[in-house]
This record gives C-alpha cells, structure tokens and sequence, in this order.
C-alpha cells in the first residue's frame, strides 16, 4: 500500500492551510505532529475525500483517490477529531449502520460488530445508546467503526484528546494492536502518543512538512541541546525570555528548568539527554505552549 | 440497500422531536375527523338541531325521500316545497323541512344568484319552471361569468380558452343524480382537509428536514462520507427514507381522517358529481370519490415537491431548523399573499395550491399552453410531479458534492 501526496495544496480563501506538501507513506504507523492550527485535520481531510485539494494530488498505488471514488473509500478506516454518532442508536446499531454504509455484507458486519465491540472492551455496553457512553467508551466505539471495514488505510485524527491518562494508555495499545499490516497515519499534538506508537514522525507547520523520521532521528536534528538547571522564581521570567523551555518545576528551593539552548544556559546547568517533547519545542518554538506540549 | 434503507428509517422515527410532532398530528387527525362529523346538522321540527352521528341517521332518512335523478319535475318539486315550507313554517322549522333537498336548494341558489353573489332564498323566489330550467340556466351563467371575470380582470379570455369553459359545461351529463353523501361532503366540503393537508406537511417537513442536515448536526458527516457508499448508495438510501416517511405519514393521516368520517357517516353518495351542491359551478366533472382520490394524489405530489424541496434546503443550509421553514412558507404565506389582487395569478401556480384543491375546484382556473387549454391542476399536478422529480437528483448530487470543512 502506498499513499503518496504530489504538490497537495489547500487554501481557503486566502490562508493556505496546506502548502505543496509532497509525501510518499507505506505500510507502518506514521505520527503526524504540529500545533493546532498546522494543517494536520486538513490534510487529513483530504486523505479520506471529504475535502478536494486546491492543487496537487493524492494518489494511492498510483492511481488518483477521488478518481478511485468508492474503491478507494474501501480501503479506509477514518476517527475525525470530531467523532459524531447518532444518539438515539446502540452501540451496536451504530456500528451495524456504519458497517452497512461501509458495503459490509450484513452476516459479516454482525460478525465483525461483535469481534470488534470485545476487542475495543464495548461488549456490556453493546446495547447502550451512544449518547449514554463516556467519554473514552465513545472513543473506543469511534475506533471500532474505523476497523470495521479491515482498513488497508486507517486514518486518525487527535484520538487520544479528551481521554484519561488510562485510557490513553489503554488506546494507544490498541493502536499499536491494530496497526499491523496497514498504514496508520495518527494525528496530534500530545507528543507521547506519537513517541510510543510512530515508526515515522511527520512534523507540520503552516502546512508545511517541517521534518520527518523516526523519534531518533527527528532528535538528533535538533542543532540545540537540552540542559537541565535549577534557578531562583525570580529568574524564571529571565530565562523564559531567552530560551526555549521544555518544562518548568517547582519546589521549595527553587525552581528546576528544561532549557533548550546551544550554550550552556547557566553556571550549574547539566547536559540531559533530548526527548521528542524537546524536539517538539524546538521546531514549533513559542506556538508549542503548555497546551500542546501536553504528554 | 434494504439494511441502509431500515437504519435511515431508525434515525427518523427514533428522534423523540419526531415522536413527539407524529402523536400531534395523530391527534390533530382524531380533533379534525371529529369535528368534520360534528358539523353534520339534523333540524327537529321544532327547530331545535343534532349534530353528529345521530343527527347523519336522521338525515339520511330525510335525503333518501329525494334519492335519484335530479330531473325538472324535481327540481320544480323542490321550488313548491320550499315556498310552502316557507309559508307554513317560521324560523329554524323551515330548516326541518327543507333538509332533505338543501343540497338541491343549493344548486338553484348558485344558479340563479347574480354573478358574484350567493342568494339564500333565490329557490323561494323564482317560480318552478324557471327552476325545471336549471341546467340550461347553468350554460348561461357561465358565459355571464366569463364576462364578468373578463372585466375584472381587464383582459379577455381567448376564444380557445371559453370554447373550453363552455365544453365542460356541456359535457356534464344531466340530469344528476342525488343521493345521501354526508360523509364526502363532511370530508370534502370543509375547511379540514386543507386544514390538515397544511399541518401534515409541516409535520412530515420536521421528520425530513434533519435526514440530511443531522450528519452535520451530530458531526458524524466525516464517517458518512468517507465510507466506501458514503457518497452513492447511502445518499439514495436517505433519499428514499424520505420518500418512505413522506408517504407513510401522509397517507396514513389521510386514510385514517377520511376512514373516521366515512365510517361514521356512510360512504353512501360516492358516485354523486360535486356539481350537486355548492360545486354547482365546478368545471371538474368528477364523482365525489374521484375528487376525493384527485384531491388526496394532488395533495400528495404538492407534499412531495415541497418537502424535497425541504431536504435540498437542509443540504445546501446544513440546517434543518432553515429546512423545516420551507413547508411551512410555501404551504401557509401563499394564502395569505394570494389576497393581494397583483399577487394572486403568480399564486395560484405555487404548489400549496395542490393542498387546497377542494377549495379551488369551483374556480374557473384555466391556462392555454401551446394552443392548448388545460383546467388549471391539469398544469400543476403534471408541474409539480416533474418539478419532484427533478429534485431528486438534484439532491442527490447535491449532497454527494458536499465537502465536510
């Protein structure tokens, strides 16, 4: 399975959401990261034919996808960032629904609603109403519907956000789980989902690819290092201003910082080794705020 | 196909907003088939009134004295006994008398009443002979009419056009035949099945109007259209869930309205032309039944065209509360705007005119098309039921171009 992006554009109106992107993806699970706002959903978007590219094109074992129509669409398994359902149907009504729209036989889409729901952990709740369902049960169902289909293409997008840290966990094995034989391309901005589970990072900003490669590589790119120092609260806001910081803690003594500069930021600071949060930092600077520095 | 069909179905019907407008118009059939049944009068001989089912019996025993054709010695009958009730009687007694004939009464009325007026008591004035002339009083008055509509207007009508007028006057075969029919003219002679064709369409408009525009709502337009029959079979699926709950309800409020009120007050009178009574001046020489039948399928293509109409709105809006405007606007405003004298040709082409077509059925509404004269929902039916089907893939392409942003 190959998926490749030649010259892929999207401007609404004025703002280019993404710009001349060109990447080739095969089997493996691909982690697509960049603050809110880099173009990551629209890209996305454009991957499952729910938005046409401006420019450019995306072809998927060399034939254009909207050409391919619903012969492409049989091939992919999509959980938008904004997971909607029906709240009036069952979980098991909304999967039998979506297996039906999907083209899934209905003997087989009974069969794969049931292997599905106990694989997710949706078994009891399986007769519930969407609308009942928690937070990360809704997840789990959202993810359900994308295998329903065994998608040779599995697109995710930001779905860890809104979850517990167990859930999280719980999801990200289930990703990994599922990502055999495939091509997973996951979207977000909370840096450990992709550290876990990525063989391959794509960085985005400004709809643009910044970088790619793997957690290691993208690491070893960065021309700064990381330092790890304790400083007074009074000069916290000194040291905000001149570095990047990756993370900041206090206690009573002081106040330990994670400072990512190519000189030694201070007297006491010691080398520590770099991590993707570090790498998250350092490519998307000031727009990589607490939020989206989120682990 | 099926499957799909039964889960858009589900998303209808399961809807508590649905639930709730479909118990309403349950009970907005119930009221209306009640109170069409509860305008039947009987008049006592002392005046005093019934009304109901006790009050259809009794009248069926009065009209069934007058039963068959309705032929000049009738019609000179019904003049003497009307002037001798009217002498021997005072007040609502002559009602009692006069009963059993009104609908006749109505027609002498109606022909005999200047153009433009409805005089009560005409059958009391004139003598019998002129009333043995009826039927040629009828071909005379249309062409009174025509002259006067002409006027009113200020344009003629085209020689093609009252040749026409004057042909489906003549062709009514005569003399009619008059029998018991309380129940079709309960049905078909109010104001309620308007009435309820109205509220049917508004309702019917909340069932359809998020089949479309609910992907959106409940963001689940991602999953939809990225499906592998997200942008084929699940659209027609949607399409014809629609057309299912259109004709379900709509027909089963109108079985069920005219099942009540012929079951209560006899189905007797079917094969009666509408002439006999206050259609007198009809151009529709139809049976009670097949106005009934023309009045249900006509109201049935202005349901469909309008509410398709509501689901290519909740496409393009991505609103239902916007689609659920369209019924609603072109079933109810028209009325309104068709008052005003400039407005009122261009209205009577809307489609709520196809609700109303036991009103407008006594109105000489005719067009000439390519030298051709049609009676005036000869037009709109074959209109609208294009104009339908046109939508459909129209709505179909519609929303398989949608892009979710």
């Amino acid at each position: 399975m190959e998926l490749e992006m030649i010259d892929l554009t999207k401007k609404f109106g004025n703002f280019t959401a993404v710009n001349h992107l060109n990447i080739t993806m095969n089997n493996g699970v691909y982690g697509l990261l960049g603050v809110n706002g880099a173009g990551k959903t629209t890209l996305m978007r454009m991957l499952c034919t729910l938005l046409r590219p401006t420019g450019g094109k995306v072809t998927c074992n060399g034939k254009e996808i909207f050409a391919m129509d619903g012969e492409y669409r049989k091939l992919l398994g999509y959980l938008p960032q904004d997971f909607g359902f029906y709240p009036e149907f069952t979980v098991q009504d909304y999967l039998l629904y979506v297996a039906t729209i999907k083209g899934i036989r209905p003997a087989v889409a009974k069969k794969r609603v049931k292997e599905l729901t106990a694989k997710v952990g949706l078994e009891k709740a399986a007769h519930k109403k969407m609308k009942k369902l928690s937070g990360g049960m809704k997840r789990r169902a959202g993810i359900a519907q994308a295998m329903l289909n065994n998608p040779k293409i599995l697109i995710l997008d930001e779905p860890t956000a809104g979850l517990d840290p167990n859930e999280r966990i719980r999801f990200r094995n289930l990703i990994s789980e599922l990502a055999e034989e495939r091509l997973v391309l996951l979207s977000t901005h909370i840096v450990s989902d992709v550290e876990y589970i990525a063989n391959e990072i794509l960085l985005m900003k400004d709809g643009e690819l910044v970088h790619r490669g793997t957690a290691g590589e993208l690491i070893g790119s960065m021309r700064e290092q990381v330092w790890k120092c304790c400083v007074e609260k009074k000069e916290v806001k000194h040291f905000m201003k001149k570095y990047k910081i990756s993370n900041v803690k206090s206690d009573s003594h002081g106040v330990e910082l994670r400072v990512i500069s190519r000189e030694k930021p201070d007297q006491n600071a010691v080398l520590e080794e770099a991590n993707l949060e570090d790498v998250f930092l350092y490519y998307f600077g000031e727009k990589a705020g607490e939020d989206n520095a989120a682990i | 196909m099926k499957i799909m069909l039964q889960f858009e179905l589900k998303k209808i019907f399961h809807k508590q907003v649905n639930k709730i407008v479909l118990f309403i118009l349950a009970a907005v059939v119930l009221a209306g088939s009640c109170l069409a049944i509860r305008d039947v009068w009987y008049y006592r001989e002392d005046g005093s009134k019934i009304s109901g089912l006790s009050a259809a019996r009794q009248l069926k025993k009065e009209q069934d004295k007058w039963k068959g054709y309705i032929t000049e010695d009738v019609l000179r009958r019904v003049v003497e006994e009307e002037k001798a009730a009217r002498v021997s009687s005072a007040g609502d007694e002559v009602l009692f008398k006069i009963q059993g004939y009104d609908d006749i009464r109505d027609m002498i009325n109606i022909g005999f009443s200047e153009v433009g007026d409805y005089d009560y008591y005409m059958c009391g004035n004139i003598t019998p002979d002129e009333a043995a002339g009826l039927y040629d009083r009828r071909m005379l008055r249309i062409k009174e009419e025509i002259k006067a509509s002409e006027e009113k207007a200020g344009t003629a009508l085209s020689e093609k056009e009252r040749e026409y007028l004057l042909n489906q006057y003549e062709s009514l075969k005569t003399p009619l035949y008059y029998e018991y029919a309380e129940g079709w003219k309960a049905l078909m002679d109010s104001q309620y099945l308007s009435t309820l064709m109205t509220i049917t369409i508004v309702i019917i408009g909340f069932l359809v109007s998020g089949i479309f525009s609910d992907e959106f709502r409940f963001k689940a337009d991602s999953i939809f259209f990225s499906a592998k029959l997200g942008r084929n079979k699940a659209i027609g699926a949607k399409i014809k869930a629609g057309l299912v709950a259109i004709t379900v309800v709509y027909w089963s409020a109108m079985l069920l309205f005219s099942a009540i009120i012929l079951l209560a007050l006899g189905f007797g009178g079917a094969g009666r032309m509408i002439q006999t009574g206050r259609n007198f001046s009809s151009i529709y020489n139809i049976t009670y039944f097949q106005f009934w039948l023309f009045t249900l399928l006509g109201g049935y293509i202005g349901t469909l065209f309008i509410l398709m109409l509501a689901m290519f709105v909740s496409v393009k809006s991505r609103s239902a509360v916007v689609a659920i405007t369209i019924p609603f606007a072109l079933s109810c405003a028209p009325m309104f705007l068709g008052r005003i004298p400039a407005m009122t040709y261009i209205m009577n082409l809307f489609p709520d005119m196809l609700l109303r077509i036991n009103w407008y059925v006594e109105e000489y509404l005719i067009y000439e098309i390519g030298g051709k004269v049609f009676r005036g929902y000869s037009v709109l039916i074959p209109i609208y039921l294009v104009l339908f089907l046109g939508m459909v893939p129209v709505l179909y392409y519609g929303y398989k171009r949608v892009e979710v942003k």
